[in-house]
């Protein structure tokens, strides 16, 4: 899978446009609420790398180096669903509105998965 | 580790099961398990303050102490050495390992089914015999939703890492 000049176009159309979404449901109700999700979004790939560095991949008999990378990958999970869950948890107690919820839902769907792609791509090169 | 001579169920685990994306997506789906248990919570303490809350019944401290018992409780289970539980069947482990293990286990899963059984509680004496209308009453149902997907959370974490012996082998080629 090459990471052409297409590739890296696309991807920052969609990251674009996750951010326009994001930035629109915060401007256009002036609540700015909204904007913690892309800090979430932009933190929740950061556990899986400190914790890959962490652990050492070499070691086949130790299971503590596993169980560091576990960690890493429920702190992950747990923050991706933040992302999710925060709008939703600020349009219920009524400090957004609902449309600013599933646009800054989408957005940050949108930035994550740019960031998560870009990364997948940017590994397969470095690897051969 | 279960081979096809001695296995104790009449249903053999699926090969699928043995394949560490499978056990990947296992760990993430537990952290995102934990996170909607933490986020209904959140979710009730923010609306009880909210100007939409039109009654005078608020989240106080006895609404959390479940969600911080179920969260012990996780924390203790899943910080337990799998491979411990087993100690006393091997000779090189000291004596008593197993059952230490065993005993830690036993408080960790004590500690969740407490918090879930305190949701029920919580639910029933604060809210459910006071006749509150469902708007109030989604205040105890998200406590018994929270602890409970905390509790699912940790079974799918323990599922998870108990794959894990079958395929590091296969790794290492």
């Amino acid at each position: 899978m090459a990471a052409g000049l297409k590739t890296i176009i696309a991807l920052s159309f969609v990251l674009a446009i996750g951010f326009l979404l994001v930035i629109l449901s915060s401007a256009l109700w002036h609540k700015y609420w909204p904007l913690l999700v892309v800090g979430i979004y932009v933190v929740a790939p950061l556990p899986n790398w400190i914790c890959q560095r962490c652990a050492n991949p070499d070691d086949f008999m130790d299971s503590s180096s596993n169980s560091a990378m576990d960690f890493g990958r429920f702190l992950t999970g747990f923050l991706v669903l933040t992302g999710i869950a925060l709008p939703i948890v600020l349009a219920h107690s009524g400090a957004i509105e609902i449309p600013a919820m599933i646009m800054s839902i989408f957005g940050g769907l949108l930035i994550y998965g740019t960031i998560i792609s870009f990364s997948m791509f940017f590994q397969e090169q470095e690897e051969f | 580790m279960d081979s096809s001579n001695n296995r104790l169920f009449r249903f053999s685990k699926p090969e699928w099961l043995n394949n560490s994306s499978v056990r990947n997506g296992g760990v993430y789906v537990a952290g995102a398990l934990f996170a909607a248990g933490f986020f209904f919570l959140i979710d009730v303490a923010s609306f009880s303050r909210s100007p939409r809350n039109g009654s005078d019944v608020h989240i106080k401290f006895v609404d959390w102490i479940p969600g911080i018992c179920s969260a012990l409780g996780m924390l203790v289970i899943n910080s337990i050495e799998k491979s411990r539980l087993q100690a006393d069947s091997f000779s090189y482990s000291g004596s008593g390992v197993a059952w230490k293990a065993r005993f830690v286990l036993f408080l960790g899963f004590a500690l969740l089914a407490g918090g879930l059984a305190g949701s029920v509680t919580v639910m029933v004496l604060k809210y459910l015999i006071k006749d509150y209308p469902i708007q109030t009453l989604y205040f105890g149902i998200a406590n018994i939703v929270a602890n409970g997907l905390v509790m699912l959370s940790s079974i799918v974490l323990w599922v998870s890492q108990n794959i894990e012996d079958d395929y590091t082998y296969n790794l290492a080629l």
